[in-house]
């Protein structure tokens, strides 16, 4: 009997690092989530357990068309579901189908990077707390939103802890629309991400809100830009906390964001 | 029959339930000559449209089998497999879009692309059917065939184009324009049979103009003659149909037309567009696999003189016999001829040849390279190939998924029993999704399939053409066991008293696996003599059959033998194989064993007041709901069920949409099921089994 079944029996958790190795195929799933939000790059945006935005705030990712925002929240979704809260993904831009697609890219790249061995069993565990839903653009409403959240919790379907909103145009005429998102918020008592597309014009800098924003970003309680530079794509705070912020970029190859060597 | 493969077509029409195809087929005919009178459906007159010719079809409404037929337009003759459109019925879609050059995807242009279009539009995927796209029912209220292009653009990731306009929607639909020719179509006489080219009428003038620059911009990208032409302002029309059709062989680009079949309106120009941008059989390059020759690739001539190659793809039993569909891709097929079959290396001659027509039929010579017909007498299954004495290709073999459920069917006296063999003994050769099985315990006959209506069809069928009358149990999902951790097995297996003895130890270790089985050898120093490996596997494999927690098969599962024993006497096959059955036996309860269910895909179609009640319903039945994708006065809400808890979901979803919604459904996977459940169904199969002892 070698040593890793040894352990196992012994009641331990299975996790044996003989020679540094790490037999993450033998591990609990629970275990391998844990693993994996530790090791998660986003785990810097906020300090220490702290999300990086509360229940009723906003947070906003920043960029121009492209450049991976989508990539980005899904990751932050992914964070969330590892940790088993109720991710609602709602996308004004593309259908179920797309936007599963980019779940199932996205995780399928983590688990590449994390060599991880039982995928599609932590995929099967986290699944139940993602609930996609995708309205045209035109007919996007907050009342809409609401009536349908409403079907979700009064029936005990779904009870979202983070909302992610894809696709809504924010201009000038956004004040109204997402001061109602914010008492919804608050009312429902979940922080809401968003993507947001920055005209090709506005400068992304840190700790600089393009001036197209300003107007709205009293809303914001956090912004992160990316700003693709010489090949790579730079994840800078323009709003919040997250001061090691610099150490992270998103890959372009595979979108996903990594700690800088 | 003609001779020029240039001039013939063999298509198929898919479609969403309900999109309107086996109308459309009808009208099709109708203006064809092929029949002189329209019947519609669900039509007044009793008579049902010519393509559904099953009683039950009409009955129901729904096409189950496919029927091919032929018809002649503009000097080309165009096959026509007519495919049903639910989901549970999709491996005559698959089959049909398997021997077919070029699709007609009907959609409506209410639904949109519904989901079950977006099934069919994976299948042509597949099978890389080239197609263009019907948008029916314009006559319909809060018809949109613009709103259909732009779905077909975002659903299903088409480059579609429109090639018309409606004139008019709704109750006013009187006809189209025409983009490529930039003309008025509308369509006159009592059956819509006298068509009149006028001037497009002023309202719709700038619209046409916008739209003839989109499809000039789509095209022109796969001619540059037309994208000079575009530049100098000048656009032959013939330049740009050859663009066109270009884009759409290469599956590049689907030309979108539009009508209303049922009013008769839109067919005659789609006839003209699967004749201008469909692939002729010359265009379509088939392969099929050289069995002699470690079964390379070998790509087929559609020359005429050459040996036969040609595919039985459809089995029907009829009055004359077994009728059975054929497609041939190479050389010809004459009455008198010897063919051989592929698959069992049997020579038989060809008796009767015909062309089909519906339920038709016309007695004909022969099928050369491209046509389908149709011979009698041959006995073969479904998916065979035929080819010329001394060569032995084999067609790419068809994509067939496992049945999801069964039912246990019970003859009510004699007469039905032997009836009920023939029909299934027929419906099992027809249909690759059917079987047929007895279960040794109870003796009971058990059908399986692809859904519950699949099933009930088939009953349906054995009690109307084989006056056969069954019992039947209530539907049985299969499900499957496997494992969930690794467990050590060391047993032996010992008979030495009286008699010749037995002996055989096995020992080694399970673990999950992520395909169905592995058997790893590691043996060393052979502890196992080599000539009883074999017996040691085909024990596992047995036992494979037959999971000790429900009895269903186990999956999933790898399973390495390190160590043994044998006895230079007593050890033999049958010890062996039966010293692996023990430790089988022994290992699967030590890892944890597990029930897996089947996991159906379903997708319901609901106007959005409804779309909380509905989460409501699929919730209850232990659904995930992925999502619910909003459509403006519709939405769709895709969710993953267990397969136990969908039936009578028909009946349930219709009560509370009061009717207006749909669903479809199919296979997922497979998925542990959750502890609770699966604790209650061991305690039934405990019960079943105490009660059969």
């Amino acid at each position: 009997m070698d040593t890793r079944q040894k352990k196992r029996r012994d009641g331990t958790s299975g996790v044996v690092t003989k020679n540094n190795i790490v037999y993450l195929r033998e591990r609990s799933i629970a275990m391998l989530k844990k693993d994996l939000i530790l090791r998660n790059p986003l785990r810097i945006l906020g300090s220490g357990d702290r999300e990086p935005i509360k229940e009723g705030e906003f947070g906003g990712v920043l960029a121009k068309a492209g450049v991976g925002k989508t990539a980005f929240l899904v990751q932050l979704a992914l964070s969330n579901l590892l940790r088993e809260r109720n991710v609602l993904h709602v996308s004004l831009t593309q259908p179920v189908r797309k936007v599963c697609l980019w779940y199932e890219e996205v995780f399928h790249n983590i688990s590449q990077e994390y060599e991880l061995k039982n995928a599609s069993e932590l995929w099967d565990t986290i699944l139940p707390h993602r609930f996609i839903m995708t309205f045209n653009v035109e007919d996007f409403s907050v009342a809409k939103l609401e009536e349908r959240l409403n079907d979700l919790t009064e029936q005990g379907i779904f009870f979202p802890q983070l909302v992610i909103i894809d696709g809504l145009p924010i201009g000038d005429e956004s004040r109204e629309p997402l001061a109602e998102l914010k008492i919804l918020a608050r009312e429902m008592r979940f922080p809401i991400w968003f993507a947001i597309t920055v005209r090709p014009e506005d400068a992304l800098e840190p700790a600089h809100i393009p001036a197209s924003l300003e107007p709205l970003s009293d809303l914001f309680e956090a912004l992160i830009g990316l700003k693709a530079v010489k090949g790579k794509i730079n994840v800078m705070v323009m709003k919040g906390q997250g001061s090691e912020i610099n150490n992270v970029f998103l890959d372009p190859a595979t979108l996903l964001i990594k700690n800088r060597e | 029959m003609k001779r020029d493969p240039q001039k013939v077509r063999n298509i198929g029409i898919s479609a969403h339930i309900d999109a309107g195809k086996t109308t459309l087929t009808e009208r099709i005919l109708y203006y064809t000559d092929r029949i002189h009178a329209i019947h519609d459906v669900k039509g007044k007159d009793g008579v049902g449209a010519t393509m559904d010719f099953m009683e039950l079809e009409r009955e129901r409404g729904i096409t189950i089998t496919s029927a091919a037929t032929y018809c002649e337009w503009n000097d080309h003759e165009i096959n026509i497999i007519d495919t049903p459109g639910h989901v549970d019925f999709t491996i005559e879609v698959e089959r049909a879009l398997r021997v077919l050059d070029g699709g007609v995807l009907v959609l409506c242009s209410v639904g949109g692309v519904q989901s079950q279009s977006i099934t069919v539009d994976r299948q042509m995927a597949r099978y890389k059917v080239p197609c263009i796209a019907f948008v029916n029912k314009c006559d319909r209220s809060g018809a949109n065939p613009l709103k259909v292009v732009e779905q077909l653009k975002e659903k299903l990731h088409h480059n579609a184009v429109a090639l018309q306009i409606p004139i008019g929607l709704e109750n006013d639909f009187r006809g189209v324009v025409d983009i490529v020719k930039m003309k008025a179509i509308y369509f006159e006489g009592r059956q819509g049979e006298e068509i009149k080219i006028e001037k497009i009428p002023d309202e719709l003038a700038e619209e046409a103009e916008k739209r003839r620059e989109e499809l000039v911009d789509a095209a022109s990208m796969f001619s540059e003659e037309l994208m000079e032409a575009a530049l100098e302002g000048d656009i032959p029309e013939q330049l740009l149909i050859d663009a066109i059709r270009i884009g759409t062989l290469n599956r590049e680009l689907t030309p979108v037309l539009m009508g209303s079949a049922y009013k008769n309106k839109g067919v005659q120009p789609l006839l003209d567009a699967v004749t201008r941008y469909l692939p002729h059989p010359c265009e379509v390059k088939n392969i099929a696999l050289d069995l002699e020759n470690d079964e390379n690739e070998v790509i087929l001539d559609p020359d005429i003189n050459k040996p036969l190659v040609s595919l039985a793809f459809k089995l029907e039993e009829g009055r004359y016999g077994q009728l059975t569909y054929i497609r041939v891709y190479q050389g010809t097929l004459r009455k008198g001829d010897f063919i051989v079959n592929s698959r069992t290396g049997k020579k038989v001659k060809v008796g009767r040849v015909v062309r089909m027509h519906a339920n038709q039929m016309e007695d004909i010579e022969e099928i050369p390279a491209g046509y389908i017909g149709a011979l009698f007498g041959i006995d073969c299954a479904s998916g065979d190939t035929f080819t010329s004495p001394g060569i032995r290709y084999s067609m790419t073999s068809m994509h067939v998924p496992d049945p999801v459920i069964s039912l246990a069917i019970v003859p009510e006296d004699n007469k039905s029993q032997q009836n009920m063999s023939k029909a299934l003994s027929r419906f099992s050769k027809e249909d690759p999704t059917f079987r047929v099985r007895t279960d040794h315990e109870t003796g009971d006959t058990i059908i399986s399939g692809m859904g519950e209506l699949h099933l009930e069809v088939y009953i349906e069928r054995m009690k109307r053409e084989y006056d056969a009358m069954v019992h039947t149990g209530a539907p049985q999902v299969a499900y499957r066991e496997t494992i969930t951790e690794h467990a050590d097995f060391n047993y032996t297996h010992k008979k030495q008293t009286g008699g010749a003895g037995q002996y055989g130890r096995v020992a080694g270790y399970m673990e999950p696996f992520e395909g169905e089985f592995e058997f790893v050898n590691k043996i060393v120093g052979g502890a196992i003599p080599t000539e009883f490996i074999s017996s040691v596997e085909k024990g596992f494999r047995g036992a494979l059959d037959k999971g000790q927690l429900l009895g269903f098969p186990v999956t999933g599962i790898r399973v390495v033998i390190n160590d043994g024993q044998a006895h230079s006497v007593d050890s033999s096959d049958t010890a062996f194989q039966a010293a692996a059955r023990g430790a089988f036996k022994e290992g699967f309860k030590k890892a944890k064993p597990a029930i897996l269910e089947p996991i159906m895909k379903v997708a319901v179609e609901t106007p959005s007041e409804f779309q909380g009640a509905v989460m409501g319903t699929l919730n209850q039945r232990r659904g995930m709901i992925l999502g619910a994708q909003d459509e403006g006065d519709t939405c769709v809400i895709e969710a993953e069920v267990p397969l136990s808890e969908m039936f009578g979901y028909s009946t349930d979803l219709r009560s509370i949409t009061q009717g207006k919604a749909q669903f479809t459904m199919e296979f997922s996977c497979y998925r542990q099921v959750p502890k609770t459940i699966s604790e209650e169904l061991i305690k039934k199969a405990q019960e079943k089994n105490r009660k059969a002892a």
